[in-house]
């Protein structure tokens, strides 16, 4: 078709434009050219420079930050390491070295194998770490076989040590190496072949503070790989120091206390949420996470059937038995539907519903009040008042007082727990709720389970008549301050402060006057607390068995009465009574933070 | 909104090597990059399917509404560049010899398209053939200034693609031979007067090297001493796709932006260094000629200056590249790895088109 030109004659603008292209034409050339030349002409040139003038650019490992305790103790360290790293673009022959350097470095060919094929698709000039924790002796053997194997590269890196092993291991946390997905996600984006990086605790919650910058090394090598001049140095920058909450002694005594158990212990400032110490029994020793290369071992820990790697204080759900009744007790107070002289009569055993309902001392309590109820932990009074709040209200005070929720921790893969409550059973169970479950509710049976840092939590409330803290673990590091001074209060919870008295009171009974805490006394210290026995299988079930099957047990108390200072928590798993088997843990604890603090 | 008649008009060859280079782009990305993190070479991917969106987005409306707002853009992009100088100050980006792409670049990959649209509809105006002297004047002073503010930042190396603009409209409009020798002579003398007065240390470093790249191999001079021996220790055919060993070029972190071509020069040789020139001539070539097809003055202008855009980036990447130019951190058009400068060329591109299918009728 032939194109009409409507407005005006374009021409010259045409004739300019070829006149462009061929310009443009020409610059291609002269650009073409000087490909040829570089390529082509001074190819020989530019091989043997590619070849014998080798850069090669490593890493210098940042140190990671220190990790303390309150006083300074330090809880995780850095020690030197050596590593074996292998530069496949040095070798000449891989078939040939790789049995020789197996054997050189003490590891299994077909390990070494493995490995070399897991970073199979990564550049060949990137170092391949192939063994940690060299010794000395390790060391010099390789330096001396340097011309035999110019691909093996030894490099010094701070690597994490943990003085104390286990100790405060759930709070700290381990470290792993990153695996080939994660170095190419964005999250980890200056991470390197071979980096380490905090997987629970401290060391997972506060790695952008502990991680630091590491450095680079960029220097030119020759073709054995021995440095030639160094072309740019990037120091490493070391990473914070933390302060944590944490008090050795206590942490060091509850650990103590647990061992040979399977439990959690927290110690917690009530004012301000430090967490004084946190411990969960069985534990592990985060040094032997930092070896790279032992994957039997990890997988052992955690097909253990007791499973050390799992904090239970913040992990760990149980119900909270007895200790419940702290919350009926508020509940039913703020509610109305009890009183401080409101007295009921324990016979042993209840009939409720057409079923019966027994109380733990089978002789009966006889006609007691509130305080006494809390003092002797009588079930049937609970039965009672619960019946009297309905579990609706009881949910809601529970929830109300902190439990059933997570604590908001700064440590990762706390659990919430449950609180059952009607809506909740049709949703997670498809089942009506049972006007029974109500009364085993009414004494922390049944479904309600809670973490022991709730507890904790819950007990701090307690403490300091209605202010909720948020339990911490770091004191200071990074932007965030020394947290001295104001207490965290969130904020307060509607229960009147006359009610907390009442139920501080059975509490200050249940320790002081003979009651099931009284193991928990230290003279002169007005400590006041709760004890929980709870029950793993029903009792009829468990005379069916004819097995003596033990309850777990609690106790979580605080001291002094007026103006507490420290909340103490103890769970013990399958550890009988709360007042035999937590309460004597609890109260050295109670002793100790009196020596140091008081 | 687009009618039918105008989507049969699209040149489809042109698309084709607009894709056809982004996918060879994405191909050595994805060579350079596949062990680090940040998955370049999807992210790339990503922007392309952002490019073509944007295109046809570009293309739904006519070019000569552009043109009526073009003036409206230019006033908020000067607005934006003046305010980046102050916000910009204390961000060592364009100091650190290491960073060769700042995000400084997207302000100013914008201020290109503008300037494109505001140059075809300042001359656009004039009936005559030859450049006036009016238009002339005026034109300075409409990429003087943005050209002022992004020098000032300072980022000499983005403020000199506004240049290559200037020069193509004067061309175009009818500039006359003895006034081009002139311009010459004055670029001359404003180059030795800048390497006296306004040129960092660095920067001068820089054009020395090309010269020299042996004096200073630790400073400026290394990443162009490093590019030519990825390029040589290429030879004729390359090393193979993904095998570019050449580790020098290991820890540029431009190697798949600013430096791809010699990526592919080290994988592929000469061979498939020259035939990605040859691909990149052939985008030049299919613009450049698309100036027959436009139905009036400010289409000619558009498409030119589009042209005259990609092939001063182009051209001075490549030259990067192999070594006769100084550094000065240009991306190569459509195949280095960067979303803003893809997308303005995308949109360059898209403009060309545009032009291209309304030339028969008011549709």
């Amino acid at each position: 078709m032939e194109r009409t030109r409507i407005y005006e004659d374009l021409s010259p603008f045409l004739r300019r434009t070829k006149g462009t292209v061929i310009a443009v034409g020409i610059f291609f050339l002269v650009l073409l050219f000087s490909l040829w030349k570089v390529q082509i002409l001074d190819h020989e040139k530019y091989w043997k420079l590619a070849e014998s003038n080798r850069i090669r650019e490593s890493v210098l490992a940042a140190p990671r930050g220190l990790i303390l305790d309150r006083q300074g103790v330090i809880l995780a360290d850095n020690a030197a390491s050596f590593k074996a790293s292998i530069i496949r673009e040095n070798c000449q022959n891989h078939a040939l070295s790789l049995p020789k350097i197996s054997q050189l470095l003490g590891i299994e060919e077909e390990t070494l194998r493995l490995r070399m094929a897991k970073y199979e698709s990564w550049p060949l000039f990137m170092p391949i770490v192939v063994r940690d924790n060299l010794s000395l002796e390790e060391v010099s053997r390789i330096e001396a076989r340097k011309l035999e194997f110019p691909e093996l590269i030894v490099e010094v890196d701070p690597r994490r040590f943990y003085p104390f092993g286990s100790l405060a291991a759930h709070v700290l946390g381990y470290l792993q190496e990153l695996t080939p997905e994660e170095l190419k996600s964005e999250k980890f984006r200056r991470k390197n072949l071979g980096d380490l990086v905090g997987r629970t605790g401290v060391e997972r919650q506060y790695e952008s503070l502990l991680e630091g910058a590491n450095g680079r090394l960029a220097e030119v090598v020759d073709s054995q790989g021995r440095p030639r001049q160094v072309l740019a140095r990037v120091e490493p920058q070391p990473g914070q120091t933390l302060v944590l909450n944490l008090d050795f002694d206590l942490q060091k005594k509850a650990t103590e206390l647990l061992e040979g158990r399977e439990g959690a212990i927290i110690v917690l400032d009530p004012k301000r949420g430090e967490l004084l110490a946190l411990a969960s029994f069985p534990t592990f020793d985060p040094n032997k996470f930092i070896t790279r290369f032992t994957p039997e071992e990890w997988m052992a820990l955690v097909n253990r059937p007791d499973h050390p790697l799992e904090n239970r204080a913040i992990r760990g759900l149980y119900a909270p038995g007895s200790i419940f009744k702290l919350a009926l007790a508020l509940g039913g107070l703020d509610s109305g539907v009890v009183t401080e002289q409101t007295a009921f009569f324990c016979g042993g055993t209840v009939q409720l519903y057409g079923r019966p309902f027994s109380c733990w001392f089978a002789g009966g309590h006889g006609v007691l009040n509130l305080t006494e109820a809390i003092r002797q932990s009588c079930n049937i009074y609970f039965y009672q008042t619960g019946r009297r709040m309905g579990i609706e209200r009881i949910a809601e005070y529970a929830q109300e007082l902190g439990l059933g929720a997570v604590t908001g921790v700064d440590i990762d893969g706390e659990k919430p727990g449950v609180i059952p409550s009607p809506a909740w059973s049709q949703k997670v169970r498809k089942t009506p709720w049972f006007a029974g479950e109500t009364i085993s509710v009414s004494i922390g049976q049944g479904p309600v389970v809670v973490t022991p840092l709730q507890v904790a939590v819950f007990t701090a409330l307690i403490a300091n008549r209605g202010a909720r803290v948020t339990p911490r673990i770091l004191r200071s590091g990074g932007s965030i301050p020394l947290s001295d001074g104001e207490p965290l209060t969130q904020s307060t919870s509607r229960i009147r402060p006359q009610d907390f008295e009442v139920v501080i009171k059975g509490m200050w009974k249940s320790v002081n006057e003979e009651g099931t805490g009284r193991a928990a006394k230290v003279e002169g210290f007005h400590v006041c607390g709760k004890t929980g026995s709870t029950q793993i299988v029903s009792r009829e079930r468990a005379e069916k068995m004819k097995k003596e099957i033990k309850t777990h047990s609690w106790f979580t108390g605080f001291a002094p009465r007026d103006n507490p200072q420290v909340v103490v928590t103890v769970l013990v798993e399958y550890g009988g009574m709360g007042g035999a088997t937590a309460a004597p843990l609890a109260k050295e604890l109670f002793e100790l933070f009196r020596k140091k603090y008081d | 909104m687009i009618d039918r008649r105008l989507f049969e008009n699209i040149d489809w060859f042109l698309l084709g090597l607009l894709l056809f280079n982004s996918l060879v782009g994405v191909a050595f990305i994805y060579s350079s990059s596949h062990y680090l993190p940040g998955n370049y070479y999807l992210r790339q991917l990503a922007w392309i399917a952002v490019g073509l969106i944007t295109l046809f987005l570009f293309l739904t409306v006519d070019y000569k509404i552009l043109l009526a707002y073009s003036y409206y853009a230019y006033g908020l992009v000067i607005l934006v560049l003046f305010g980046m100088l102050f916000l910009a100050r204390g961000i060592a980006g364009a100091k650190s010899w290491i960073r060769l792409s700042s995000f400084q670049a997207q302000p100013s990959e914008v201020a290109k398209i503008v300037l494109i649209l505001v140059l075809a509809k300042l001359f656009s105006r004039d009936k005559g053939m030859l450049l006036s002297t009016r238009d002339m004047l005026t034109s300075l002073a409409l990429v003087g200034v943005p050209f002022f503010l992004v020098a000032c930042q300072p980022d000499l190396g983005t403020a000199i693609c506004f240049l290559p603009l200037l020069l193509a409209a004067w061309v175009l409009a009818g500039l006359k031979r003895k006034a081009l020798i002139w311009i010459t002579i004055f670029l001359c003398l404003a180059g030795g007067a800048s390497w006296r007065f306004y040129l960092k240390e660095y920067q001068k470093r820089r054009v020395t090297s090309v010269v020299f790249p042996g004096r200073d191999p630790r400073g400026a001079g290394y990443q162009t001493l490093q590019s030519r021996i990825a390029l040589g220790s290429g030879g004729f055919l390359g090393k193979g796709y993904k095998k570019g060993t050449q580790s020098q070029l290991r820890f540029l972190p431009a190697r798949h932006t600013d430096f791809i071509f010699s990526v592919i020069g080290e994988e592929l040789g000469f061979v498939g260094a020259a035939v990605v020139l040859l691909l990149c001539f052939s985008l030049l070539r299919r613009v450049f000629s698309s100036v027959e097809k436009s139905r009036d003055r400010p289409g000619i202008y558009i498409i030119f200056l589009v042209g005259a855009m990609l092939t001063f980036q182009t051209f001075v990447n490549i030259a990067m590249v192999v070594g006769v130019f100084p550094i000065i951190g240009i991306p190569l058009p459509l195949l280095s790895y960067g979303g803003s400068s893809l997308l303005a060329n995308y949109i360059g591109v898209a403009l060309v088109l545009n032009v291209k299918m309304r030339r028969f009728a008011n549709i």
